[in-house]
């Protein structure tokens, strides 16, 4: 088992790990209109925010920089720690509008606690060569960050690669070139659904380095648990708001419901603050009680993983519960099982 | 309860011959690596010459060694290929027979390679880009391997050009992709299956980005073409293939029989440099071949015959089998405890088929043993043969 604790030293205080920074839309939309978390669910005083949509929204980036503070924009408080990416995904298909030291500005500008530094990501579509290329490119953005960097924020490096050995060669080199305080697994979006050749592909990047990991886009119910069980230290996840605006309900240790599918329910089967006292019919009609009650589910999940392995229970046992009701899951996480096995 | 078996692992005693052991073969089957050779000097001296030839000149030759079955054709393809295998400036296949056609050689040619070793080659023009387009210089495929390991050098900035070059180089981008897939943990056994002609499914072909099915005798000249052009640019001096029991190709259809000898024919004419083919063949099957098809035979011109051992190397091939057993210096006659009447005795009844001549040797010598008998004389041997 990979699974790992640790402590993340930044300015702002000292954040335990391992940890999920849920998604903020603040520049996506004109204000940032995810409903409030932090402070209500204790472990997510930390939010994961796009480097690059904030500076395009020009109202917005107007006064950040005429000394709104980022947190005050966010009505978070000064201490939630921010993860600042670099909005990397909206390059999947166009040019990059930005360079690392622009990227590195504004993240500054922002007062981050940590930075992603811009990179390429690859597609399923994207043939060899290109995503070979985009490979590169991302790394020497990477490592152009680590030149330019200096501060009290960490410095987390994109990498990317659709096979073992381009992840591990990649963070070696970076590790070897730059100064990095961890790496974060990009491109994993597209290749979700292959959940064998995702774990494998954390695996080789979290061999590959002892420092931080953290995986981009993946941090939803279903995958939580397999991350953690492989030693990822970091995730960030916009299931909850991209569940709750489909109206789908997430059920620790199920997965996503459609709340049609259960409309004769009085109460819903969860006893978060918002479920527990609050009927069905009512959580329908507030998309924001969805939203929140989702993110509960993640934090719930999470709680429940690190309660087995605190409490000294067979982690594997658990998840081979967990992971029964889906064959393609509970195929992925054998094979991952083998592997996590070989290592020891 | 009775005894009829008795098993038991104490060794023959030997000494009284001043032989550690039985050197000679229990089943003289050609060894993989054969130590000995007891070559009839002409044989010895016309491979020589071809092979010499090639690594000099960098110019193909091509060679047919004929013989009656026993008369030590494989073993003498084996010997030499065991020979050229010390070089490291060449690359030796062999092919225990032809097969179906000339895909089935080039599978086997592929196979004797074997997988670790075309992972090799893979390396070393991995290594050959590094040298060219980065500070780092490996020299060699492992050298290369560790550089990736260690995050020395970054693999999607060399990729990308090694297969570039290698198209170049194959003029078959599909090859050159596949050789480059064999250094990734998670594709290299598709690419595997794809270079040795195996067969791969559409979605593992495409997962390489490779279009093509590597299927038929075209593809199959091709693709060796291509390995061998990928070798040459390595700076190897050449590509040596052996293809053994060439005389099964009789067994083909006519039709098939053709293009076999088609294709190895239309290989030679794209390989002018750094071939060297080696048949062996049966003569029957050979003469057949030299009159249909002019055309191969043409290519091929050089023959050389293996004929049934002599006395003379009958004696010298006893000789050296036993020296390599001896337990002192060479004791008079060299080939004791055989005698020069029983080593006749036993060249007539093998008709100086090396194979039965080994398996026969084998034999008395273990009788004499177990019968501590001094010698091997012609009347022992008439008894026990
Ligand atoms: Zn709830």
């Amino acid at each position: 088992m990979l699974y790992r604790r640790r402590t993340l030293d930044l300015s702002r205080g000292a954040l335990e790990t391992p940890v999920l920074f849920p998604v903020r839309n603040i520049g996506k939309r004109s204000s940032d209109n995810t409903p409030e978390y932090v402070g209500t669910i204790p472990e997510f005083s930390v939010a994961m925010i796009n480097t690059r949509s904030i500076r395009n929204r020009e109202p917005m980036w107007n006064r950040l920089t005429d000394g709104v503070p980022l947190r005050k924009e966010m009505d978070v408080p000064e201490d939630t720690i921010v993860f600042a990416d670099s909005g990397g995904f909206d390059f999947s298909s166009g040019d990059v509008d930005t360079t690392p030291a622009q990227t590195l500005d504004t993240q500054r500008q922002l007062d981050a606690d940590i930075y992603g530094t811009v990179d390429l990501p690859l597609s399923r579509e994207n043939r060899d060569a290109e995503n070979d290329r985009r490979v590169e490119q991302s790394t020497k953005y990477a490592l152009e960050a680590s030149d330019l960097h200096d501060g009290d924020s960490l410095l987390i490096a994109s990498v990317h690669g659709y096979d073992p050995q381009t992840v591990r060669n990649n963070i070696r080199y970076l590790e070897k070139n730059g100064h990095f305080d961890g790496y974060a697994l990009g491109s994993m979006v597209p290749i979700r659904t292959d959940y064998k050749k995702v774990s494998k592909l954390i695996l080789a990047a979290r061999t590959a380095t002892d420092k931080h990991l953290h995986v981009y886009g993946l941090g939803g119910l279903v995958y939580q648990p397999l991350l953690l069980y492989l030693g990822v230290d970091s995730f960030d996840s916009s299931a909850f708001i991209r569940s709750a605006g489909n109206r789908n309900y997430l059920v620790p240790g199920f997965g996503g419901e459609a709340l049609r599918n259960v409309e004769s329910m009085e109460y819903l089967p969860c006893p978060c603050p918002v479920c527990g006292q609050r009927c069905l019919d009512d959580i329908r009609e507030d998309r924001t009680a969805l939203t929140q009650h989702n993110l509960w589910a993640l934090a719930t999940e999470l709680r429940r993983f690190r309660y087995v392995a605190e409490s000294d229970r067979d982690i594997e046992e658990y998840l081979d519960l967990r992971f029964q009701g889906n064959p393609v899951t509970q195929r992925a996480y054998e094979t991952a099982k083998q592997q996590v096995r070989r290592l020891s | 309860m009775n005894d009829t078996f008795t098993i038991t692992d104490e060794q023959q005693d030997y000494s009284q011959y001043d032989l550690d052991a039985n050197p000679f073969p229990y089943s003289p089957v050609p060894a993989e690596d054969p130590e000995i050779y007891c070559g009839q000097p002409h044989v010895t001296e016309k491979i020589s010459s071809t092979v010499s030839s090639v690594l000099s000149t960098g110019k193909s030759k091509h060679l047919v060694v004929t013989g009656k079955y026993g008369n030590g054709k494989s073993h003498t393809l084996k010997y030499t290929r065991s020979l050229l295998r010390d070089r490291d400036d060449v690359v030796v296949g062999y092919v225990a027979q032809p097969g179906e056609g000339f895909l089935d050689i080039y599978h086997e040619f592929i196979y004797d390679l074997g997988f670790s070793r075309v992972q090799e080659i893979a390396y070393e023009y991995l290594a050959a880009v590094t040298c060219d387009i980065t500070d780092e210089n490996p020299t060699g495929a492992n050298e290369m391997e560790s550089l990736l390991d260690d995050g020395e050098i970054l693999l999607s900035e060399i990729v990308p050009e090694t297969i570039r070059r290698l198209s170049d180089v194959t003029k078959f981008a599909d090859f050159a992709r596949a050789i480059v897939h064999m250094v990734y943990e998670d594709t290299n056994l598709y690419a595997w299956q794809w270079l040795t002609a195996e067969g791969i499914r559409y979605e593992q072909r495409k997962e390489m980005e490779i279009h093509s099915a590597l299927d038929d005798d075209t593809m199959g000249v091709r693709a060796f073409t291509a390995m061998k052009n990928i070798l040459l640019d390595l700076s190897y001096t050449g590509v040596f293939v052996f293809v053994d029991e060439f005389e099964s190709i009789a067994r083909l259809s006519p039709k098939n029989e053709q293009a076999t000898l088609n294709s190895i024919r239309h290989l030679m004419d794209q390989n002018s440099n750094g071939l060297c083919m080696l048949f062996g063949c049966a003569p029957e099957v050979w003469q057949d071949v030299m009159s249909e098809y002019h055309a191969f035979s043409e290519r091929i011109g050089q023959e050389v015959a293996l004929r049934p051992l002599t006395t003379e190397n009958l004696t010298e091939l006893v000789e050296d089998y036993l020296s390599r057993e001896r337990t002192s210096a060479v004791p008079d006659p060299a080939v004791r405890p055989f005698t020069e009447n029983s080593l006749e005795l036993i060249l007539q009844r093998s008709q100086g088929n090396i194979r039965q001549v080994l398996s026969v040797c084998s034999r008395m010598l273990d009788n004499a043993a177990s019968e501590s008998q001094a010698e091997i004389t012609a009347d022992f041997t008439q008894e026990h043969i």
